[in-house]
């Protein structure tokens, strides 16, 4: 589903932030990208989603080749593809309704649709309570789940989250990790660069670190479980 | 593009327009500002090149004749003339019908008896040139013609005339320029106004995978429809200014001869909306395409 193959990086500054990366992730599979801040992790995300284009290198997502996308083709590719940040970039003015149901409105979805849509998916992350309310009024895990719905809306798949974490305290971490996981068992791949090794270490899932624009590990469930 | 996105579009497009309402009003403003000036200048340049044409269709070159002169004199000198280059008629007025002409000007029948039996009117030839420009050469070579008393044209008059509207023309296209460069720029600083406050918006748009069209088109609409308003408000004035001051040189200043056909109007109208909406769309487009990395 998703193949890098020798991808290098050089922003036009001169930062080299990633050299010669391969990697290969499978459809349905559960990969934390670690490593410490500055290692390259949010720039591969970004090839990801094509916010960047590798200098050097394939970036395949089901075959197509990202580097050689052209700018009109990049809806498409990001309408299979979810992503949620830290800093959740909700949309202050609207409802947790409004916010998700933007993501399907600006596509192009009809309004039975994207009321269904919408409250499907709000009820998967949990917040069926909370249609109305404003980001304002939820807590910082209530908003990332609403990330994580307007991510999910479109059905994609694909689930990008760059430290989707990062601005929660632990509790409401594993919150958002458990729902990762229930989504990443319906069938979506998901893909998430993170800090909080604790819950790398007990999720038992794929870790690939990446150090220096540079994967120096790359260990497969299997060897996670088993502590290889 | 599906029924929901053109009218998701429209109201994100109109709702924009009512968030920054006094840009706007100073967008549509700046617009119908420079299209009055388009308009006016225009139906001016219409006008004067009318007047202009108006007069050099009345440059003529009068040629009075010696009084001596016997019928077949004033016929060799007729030909004479006619066979000069650039000349686009030659009438001869003779003294008797000079004479009857201004009598019947003047609604009496016994003028020759009033003047004492004498006929004060010479004989007068009348050369139209195929050119304007030619007059002053004819004249000259015309006057050189023995017979030839004195030869009387506009003379001067006409090339001020061509040189002021010339001026005219240059300084309305320079006005017009300046002001319609000033809508660009206030309309392009309204739109920049709207994506800055909507560029969160625009990112969450571009990262669930709206088309670049749908995130220009709202823009695009705005500018379209500040150029519109603008070019209505334009209309408006210069055609309710245009029908007053038509009457009034219609009525009190009729010997000028002035364009009043609706078709003009009705064109001059067009350019205005034409130009309105292509000034909103243009500055929507520079605006968003800085913006949006696209």
């Amino acid at each position: 589903m998703i193949k890098l193959r020798n991808v290098s990086k050089i922003y036009p500054n001169g930062a080299r932030a990633l050299i010669g990366v391969n990697l290969k992730i499978a459809k349905g599979e559960f990969v934390f990208l670690v490593g410490p801040s500055g290692a390259g992790k949010s720039t591969l995300i970004k090839l990801l989603y094509r916010e960047e284009i590798a200098t050097r290198g394939q970036v395949l997502i089901n075959n197509v080749n990202l580097v050689r996308l052209k700018n009109s083709q990049i809806p498409a590719l990001r309408r299979n593809m979810g992503v949620i940040f830290q800093d959740f970039k909700l949309l202050p003015n609207k409802t947790v309704f409004e916010n998700v149901a933007f993501a399907l409105q600006v596509i192009g979805k009809n309004k039975k649709e994207v009321k269904e849509s919408t409250l499907t998916v709000l009820d998967l992350v949990g917040l069926s309570s909370k249609v109305n309310a404003f980001p304002a009024e939820l807590s910082g895990g209530e908003q990332q789940r609403v990330c994580v719905a307007r991510a999910l809306v479109n059905r994609p798949g694909i689930l990008i989250a760059d430290e989707p974490t990062g601005n929660l305290d632990v509790d409401t971490a594993w919150g958002i990790v458990d729902l990762l996981d229930k989504i990443n068992k319906y069938g979506t791949t998901v893909v998430m660069a993170t800090h909080a090794l604790q819950i790398v270490e007990q999720m038992n899932k794929r870790v690939v670190r990446v150090e220096g624009g540079k994967i120096i590990e790359d260990k497969a469930e299997e060897e996670v479980r088993l502590g290889i | 593009m599906a029924f929901n996105s053109v009218r998701y579009i429209l109201v994100q497009g109109l709702v924009s327009l009512k968030r920054n309402v006094w840009l706007s009003l100073a967008s549509i403003l700046t617009v119908a500002v420079s299209l009055i000036l388009l308009g006016s200048s225009i139906i001016f340049l219409a006008n004067t090149s009318t007047i202009a044409k108006t007069f050099e269709s009345q440059v003529q070159i009068a040629v009075f004749l010696d009084d001596k002169l016997n019928d077949g004199q004033v016929t060799a000198i007729q030909n004479r003339i006619k066979n000069l280059p650039g000349i686009e008629s030659v009438t001869l007025t003779t003294k008797e019908q000079a004479l009857w002409d201004f009598q019947e000007s003047m609604s009496t029948t016994s003028l020759l008896e009033d003047l004492g039996g004498i006929n004060p009117f010479p004989d007068k030839i009348t050369i139209v040139a195929t050119d304007p420009k030619l007059v002053q050469g004819i004249a000259s070579q015309v006057e050189k013609i023995s017979g030839v008393e004195s030869v009387r044209y506009g003379q001067g008059i006409l090339e001020k005339l061509l040189a002021f509207t010339n001026w005219l023309r240059w300084i309305g296209v320079a006005v017009v320029a300046a002001f319609a460069f000033a809508a660009l720029l206030l309309i392009s600083l309204s739109i920049k106004t709207n994506v800055n406050s909507r560029e969160k918006e625009i990112q969450i748009m571009r990262l669930v995978g709206a088309s670049n069209s749908f995130v220009r088109w709202p823009f695009i609409i705005e500018g379209l429809v500040v150029g519109l308003i603008g070019a209505l408000i334009a209309v408006a004035a210069v055609g309710f200014a245009y029908t007053w001051l038509l009457q009034y040189i219609i009525s009190s200043l009729a010997f000028i001869p002035v364009v009043a056909s609706q078709q003009f109007l009705l064109m001059v109208f067009i350019i205005m909306i034409l130009g309105g909406m292509l000034m909103g769309t243009l500055a929507s487009v520079i605006s968003v395409r800085k913006f949006l990395r696209f």
